[in-house]
Parts: structure tokens; sequence; C-alpha cells
């Protein structure tokens, strides 16, 4: 028994350290956002974690296949081994102690982090420092920043966000339920109507869509016809930039 | 023709009695003073006047109601294939009834899949427009949930818990007929739902956009559904009563194969929860034809209501799906590995874990639904919880192979390709039960990757090794082992290619139920397109063996597996009352290479042991 363990442990080392190399693999989007380059070290510390299990299975059935297999019926049966000893115990173990990590750290830990008030209704890791309200409607979103009384709507439309500020969106529908994505910022909040939900976001750099297609707003909850086209493009830019922006949409707004 | 007849007739009496429910829906409203005419309310009422028209029709006035009026029942005794197209009460012609309907359900939406895979080739200007693409999406997503929900089931749960546990039959064999001749009336009335309009919501269904701002097809879907999931609660409460009472003697809790353990599970969760989903749907027909306000905010409703009683169901149904499923790949494992099953306690207790866990894990779904915060927390906890049991079974697989003397024909391929498959889905599931990281991934092509892998790959592998593995015993005839081997690796690759890419679409930012997408992700599409091709492709193969082996194949001896569960211990196919002689159980199915074991004897007969001994497999060749 002793080699056969000792040999499928090789392989399921082996296999394990092809797979980890995908963990520094170029697999994410641009990391727009303070959120989004949390969720790219939870996302890769859950994968590093991950692929020994998918590999354990992965080394122990082919190795069970090559190795025990046989392609005509076998003439005599395996040894009767019940699993009833301690192996079942540690097993259970181990899962359960895999699982306490997972659910403690990064997920209780990470969900602490996003939230800050029991009784709301979203993400807000940080102070906001301006506030975009959302409507969306079939299918068209509708952005509003109270503080410059600007508004723009529709589909394709751009979105221009500061970089360096928190920015939290407050959201809510008027016919069915839509959902505010923005994958650059890995950050999601369905509207709803009848209730404002809410995400707070910090873009870290400038990017745009033009360059690059993860910055963009996209409703991802389904909605009806046109749920695939209820976008907008989306642009971080400079301090400076944004509020020169935000003052030519006012002169063109009146 | 006698089968022709059984099944025109009772679908004239549907469509008789459909007319006369919308007549007296006109009647009702006109004199109530409302406008005789309203498309939605006419419809619904019509319809549950031509279900029971149809059950009527079928058998249910000749072998059940006439009954109630005190008169003789009688039974149409078809000869041959012709009994499937009957109101036939044996366990055994409903489970191939049922197999043979949802494979051709699976076959249908697997189509469905194919049209969206040529779709999604161009990130803009497909071959559909929206409304068609809508409509396809949500017509292979719950024709593929109906299969997943009732093939390993109503197929093998029919066919084989009586005959594993010693029974002549299930408890309540009307029930169980009428269990499944629900379902024609179901699949007729969702492949209508293109007459008024189309379905456009999705299988979730969610309001308002299913309850005020979608066709009217919108009604048949909720009336279909509801219907389903009677089917559901009206066979799992079979399954309890047949498990609890109909044990041979001997048939001890402990002694029950694992695949009746699992459908004993399975069958507490259909009859626990099949409710919401019904009450869910009925609460959106309520909306769209009583003037109800469930879900409409504007006039005090709440649109989240109905994904939490929805979800409520929905995700002890991927339970329904998945554990029969495993419980039929450990029963495969076992038999095809000459070893016993490892850790038998710990593998019901697995299946007991996920029985007990999977009512309070729901909300996972709505993670970022805009649901109350202090919700989260709790869920995470829960739904993480839920890998212990399911690491129980992987436990109880990878034991039972160890070390085994594995025979590698086709059933036993696709059970380790369950083992594989779960694998990758369950590892993909953390990333989904941690809210930090499913925030992103939510509602992406990594969640359908997901959720493939978990139902695809974890119960539709599963199906296929069952299909394979009492085919012999159903059709009396064995398959094409060549051609079956062909068919399992051309669609584990297949499949493998194409879930196993589409994780990444998904993480790079591709939502589901999209008709177009960003031009960057074209490359990749692409890719996952070809694979499901060629995936899609391997079930021609499948379906020519299946159909080549049942009308001319070699016949099949009563054991070809030199298995030890009961059913093997018959003829193949079965005769009408399963055993000659009631078997008494004796030892535990699964003891091989236990020297001097006994499963069962048929005391009858003389007491000669059946089920294998100390011989082992060699004794069967």
């Amino acid at each position: 028994m002793r080699p056969h363990f000792v040999t499928a442990s090789i392989i399921w080392v082996l296999l394990t350290a092809v797979g980890e190399a995908l963990v520094f693999t170029d697999l994410l989007p641009v990391a727009g956002s303070a959120e989004a380059k949390d969720f790219d070290w939870i996302f890769r510390f859950l994968l590093i974690l991950g692929i020994p299990v998918f590999t354990f299975v992965i080394a122990t059935v082919g190795y069970a296949m090559y190795n025990f297999g046989n392609s005509t019926k076998p003439t005599e049966d395996g040894p009767a081994m019940h699993g009833t000893g301690m192996f079942p115990k540690a097993w259970l173990a181990v899962t359960g102690g895999l699982t306490l990590l997972v659910m403690v750290f990064p997920g209780l830990t990470g969900l602490a982090q996003l939230q800050r008030d029991a009784r709301g209704y979203g993400w807000g890791g940080e102070t906001p420092e301006m506030i975009v309200r959302v409507v969306g409607q079939q299918w068209y979103w509708q952005v509003e920043y109270p503080d410059a009384n600007v508004t723009i709507v529709g589909q394709d439309k751009e979105m221009v966000l500061p970089v360096d500020t928190a920015i939290r969106f407050e959201a809510t529908a008027k016919d069915t339920i839509h959902s505010l994505w923005i994958p650059a910022f890995r950050m999601r909040i369905d509207a709803l109507p009848g209730r404002t939900t809410y995400m707070v976001v910090k873009p870290t750099q400038t990017g745009e869509y033009a360059t690059d297609e993860a910055y963009r707003f996209q409703c991802s909850q389904l909605c009806g016809l046109d749920h695939a086209k209820m976008r907008m493009t989306v642009k971080v830019v400079s301090k400076a930039a944004f509020s020169e922006w935000l003052a030519s949409q006012q002169k063109t707004g009146q | 023709m006698y089968a022709l007849k059984s099944v025109v007739s009772a679908l004239a009496a549907g469509l008789i009695a459909f007319y006369i429910g919308l007549g007296f829906a006109v009647v009702m409203r006109y004199s109530f003073g409302y406008t005789a005419w309203n498309t939605e309310m006419c419809i619904s009422i019509a319809w549950v006047f031509g279900v029971l028209g149809w059950l009527l029709g079928i058998g249910m006035w000749g072998n059940w109601v006439r009954e109630w009026i005190g008169l003789d029942t009688y039974g149409r005794k078809a000869p041959g294939w012709q009994r499937y197209f009957t109101f036939n009460h044996d366990h055994k012609v409903i489970g191939i009834q049922y197999l043979v309907t949802f494979a051709v359900v699976f076959l249908l939406a697997g189509l469905l899949a194919m049209l969206i895979r040529v779709q999604l080739t161009q990130p803009t200007g497909g071959i559909f427009s929206n409304s068609q693409y809508n409509a396809v999406m949500t017509m292979h997503g719950i024709m593929m949930i109906s299969v997943a929900v009732a093939a390993v089931i109503g197929g093998f749960g029919n066919y084989a818990v009586p005959l594993l546990i010693g029974a002549d039959d299930m408890a309540f064999p009307r029930l169980n007929a009428l269990s499944y001749w629900l379902i024609p009336p179901v699949a007729l009335t969702l492949l209508a739902t293109p007459l008024l309009g189309g379905l456009d919501h999705g299988w979730t269904a969610y309001p308002p956009l299913s309850s005020a701002y979608t066709s009217s097809a919108q009604v048949l879907f909720d009336l279909a559904i509801i219907t389903f999931g009677l089917t559901s609660i009206v066979s799992a409460l079979n399954f309890l009563v047949t498990i609890i009472y109909m044990r041979a003697p001997g048939m001890t809790w402990g002694r029950l194969p694992i695949f009746v353990w699992s459908m004993f599970v399975t069958a507490w969760l259909a009859l626990l929860y099949t409710q919401g989903f019904a009450v869910a749907l009925l609460m959106v027909l309520l909306d769209r034809v009583a003037g109800m306000s469930f879900f409409e905010a504007k006039t005090g409703g709440d649109p989240l209501l109905y994904q939490h009683i929805f979800w409520f169901y929905s995700h002890p149904a991927v339970y329904i799906m998945v554990v029969p499923g495993l419980g039929l790949t450990l029963e495969v494992i076992a038999h095809f590995s000459r070893k016993p099953l490892f850790a038998y306690r710990y593998a019901v207790g697995g299946l007991l874990g996920i029985l007990g866990l999977s009512g309070v894990v729901w909300a996972h779904h709505m993670f970022t639904s805009g649901m109350p915060n202090y919700l989260h927390a709790p869920i995470l906890v829960t739904t993480e919880l839920i890998s212990i049991p399911t690491g129980l079974i992987f436990l109880s697989a990878l034991g039972t192979i160890w070390m085994g003397k594995l025979w590698l024909r086709t059933p036993m391929l696709f059970a380790l390709a369950v083992i594989f498959n779960f694998a990758c889905g369950g590892v993909t599931g953390i990333f989904l039960a941690d809210v930090p990281t499913d925030i992103h991934l939510h509602d992406t092509y990594f969640v359908v990757a997901h959720f493939h892998y978990t139902i695809v790959g974890g119960e539709i592998f599963a199906l296929f090794a069952g299909i394979y593995y009492w085919f012999p015993k159903m059709t009396g005839r064995m398959y094409n082992e060549r051609l079956a081997r062909i068919h399992f690796w051309w669609m584990f690759i297949g499949f493998n290619l194409t879930f196993f890419t589409m994780h990444w679409p998904g993480i790079q930012g591709m939502n589901r139920r999209i008709a177009e997408y960003p031009d960057v992700l074209q490359p990749v599409n692409i890719a996952v397109s070809v694979a499901a091709f060629a995936m899609g492709a391997s079930f021609l193969v499948f379906v020519y063996n299946m159909l080549n082996s049942w009308i001319r194949g070699p016949v099949a001896e009563a054991n070809p597996w030199d298995a030890r569960t009961l059913e093997w211990q018959v003829t193949s196919p079965p005769p009408i009352e399963n055993f000659p002689t009631p078997p008494v159980i004796k030892g535990h199915p699964y003891d091989y290479g236990v020297p001097g074991s006994v499963h069962a004897t048929f005391p009858s007969l003389g007491g000669s042991p059946a089920g294998g001994g100390g011989g082992g497999g060699g004794g069967g060749q």
C-alpha cells in the first residue's frame, strides 16, 4: 500500500505545482479600484487553496484508473476496506479545517470590510467623498451627480468619474430589477424599484472604455428585451479633468 | 393502434375540457360584469380544465375516478411497447417513460444550447434578435432544469428503488402514474409559449419583469411549472412511503443501497421545498391575472420577496438534482471497484448533512441583490459548511476506488467523470460562496460554468452512468460498448473544453443572459462555441447506440456486471412482479471481498444465496 500512496502523492504534488502556475497568469481584467485590488488577492488566495483540492481528486482518480483499472472483468474482489477507522475522521478534520479557514478568512473578514451598516442595502468600505445617483429603467441608465446638478441619460453614453475619490453609487430602478456592474471595479449591486441600494467604489487609476472594455457600466440582471444593450461607457480621469468635465456638462445642460 | 388511441383520445379530452373551461371563464366574467375576454385569466382557468380533461382521458377515469363514484375500475392492458403510452402502474414502465421523455427534452434543450452558442460566436448581430435570444435562452434553461429535476429521480428512482429494496412496486402505483402523466401537458404548455409572445425572463422568472413587463406567455410558464412542481411533490411522497414501509425483510437502514439513501434524502428535499417555487410562481400569476401586488413596489409590494421564496426552493433544488446523481455515482463505483463502499456511514451522513443544511443557504444566490446586509454573514457561513458533508461523498468515492479492482466499463467511466467534474464545480463554488469574490463573479459566465460543472458534470454524467448501467436490465439487451466509450470520451472532453474555458470570459467581465458582448471576448467565445458543438455532436453516437441496441442488441444476461444488489438477481428485464419469490436480506449490499457474505436469499426457492458471496467477481464469467 505504501508505494501506491507515495507515487500518487508525488503525482499530486506535481499536478499542484502545474496548477498553481495558473495563479500567476493574467487571469483578471484591469484592477481599476481599491475594491478590485482586494478582490484580486482574495480570488488568487482562494485559487491557491482550491487547486490542490482539485488536483488531489485528479491524482487519485487518474492513478486508480491507471494502476487498478481493468478493461476486462476482474477475476477477484478488491480488499474489504470499510473505511471505519481513523481515516474518515482525519478527512473530516482536514475538510472541516479548510472550510473554517475560507469561511473566516477571507470570507467573513472580507465581508466585514465591505459592510459598514448591518441594516443597509449594499457595500460601503470607505467613507464616501462624492455621491452618484443611478436610476435604471428599461433599457438605459440615468446617472446623476447631485452636487453639480448634472444628469446623463441613455444607452452608450459616457459616465465620467474622478480618480482617488471614494464614490458612493446610490441605485434604484423605475420598472424591473437592474444591476450596476463595472468589471474594472469588481463591484456590483442590484437596483430595485422601491429601495435604494448603494456601493462605494474608489477608483485608483485612470482608464476608459476606449482602451479597456472592463470600463463599462453594465446592467447585469436580466431586465427584458434590450438587457444586453443596457450599458454606459466609463471613463476615470484626474480630479482636475473631472471638475472641468462637470463644468462643461453644466453648460451644455443649461 | 392501441397506443395512438390512448394518447389521441386523451389529447382530445384535454382540448374539449380546455374549451369548456374557456367558455366557463368567459361566462363567469360576463355575469360578474367584467369584459368577457381577458387572455391571461381565461387561459389560466381553461388550462386547469384542460389538464384535468387530459388526465381523465389518459386513464385516470378508468383506473381511478370510477372508484370514487362506486363503479368498477378497469385498466388498459396494452401489449409490448404500447404499454408505455397508457396509464400503466408498473414502476418499471413509469421509470422508462420518464427516462425516454426527458431524454427527448434533453436533446431538444441541447439543440437550443447549440443555437445559443451560434449566436455568441459574434459580439453583435448574431442569428437572433434580442427577443428571440431571450426566448431561446429561457427555454434552454427551464427545459434543462426540468430534465435535471426529473430524469434521475423519475427515471432511475422509479425504476430502481423498488427493485433495490426488494419491493414489488412503489407504495402508491396510481399516484406514480399520475405523476408521470402530468408531464406531457407541462411540456406542451412550455412549447406553446411562443404562441403568446414567448418568454424572456429566464428560468428564474424574477418579478417585476415576469409579473408586469413581459408577454402573456408568462402565465403558461407559471401554470406549467406549478404543475411540474406538483409531480415532484407527489412522487417525493411516494418515494418516502415506499422507502420507509416497503423494504424487504432484513433490509435495515444500515443495509440500504446508497442510491436508495440518496433518493430518500432527495424525496425529503422535494417534499419540503418544492412548494416554495410553486408559491412564488403562484404569486406572480396572481399579480398578473388577479390584480394582486405582491411584487410591485409602487403599490406596496416588494420585488425581493420573490427571490427569497424562489431560492428557498431553488437552492434545495440543486441538491434535488445532484444528490441522486451522487448516490448513483457511489452505487456504480462500489460495484465496478469490487470493494465495499468506503465509509458507508459517513457517506450517508454526508447525504443527511446536505439535507439538513440545504434549507438555510438560499440567500447566497442573492448576495448582490440588495437584501439587508445582516443576512450575508450567516448565509455565507451555512453555505461554506455544506462543503463538509459534500466532502464525505468524495471520501467515500475516492476511498472505494483506491486499491480496488476497477472494471472500466462505460458506467464506471461516467461515474469517475462525475467525481472529476464535481470536484471542479465544488472548488469554483467556494469563489461564489465567499461574498467578496461573489460580488464580481455573480451573474457572469463564471457562474454559468460553475453550475454546468455541478449539474451537467455532477448529475447528467451520473444520468448517463445510470443509463449504461441499467440499460441491460431495463431493455433486456446489451448496448455496444465500443460506441459507448466513444460517446464517453467525446462528451467528457467536449464538456471540459466548453465549460472550463467558460470561466474565463466570466472573470473578464461577460455577464449572463446577453445576446451581445464586448468585442475583446470574441476569440474565447468562439473557442467555447466550437467545443460546445463538439460536445453536442457526441449525443448522436449516444442516440444511435441506444436505439440500435434496444432494437437489435445482443440479449443481456441477468447480471452482466456481477453486481450484488437485488435488481441483478432477477431476469433482464425483471418479471412484472419484480421478484418471483420475495427476497430476504442477510447482509450488506457492497460486501465485496468479504468471505462468505451474502446480500439476500430467496427462501421459497430453497434458500439459494444471491448477490455473490465470497466467490468474487470470477464467478459470473
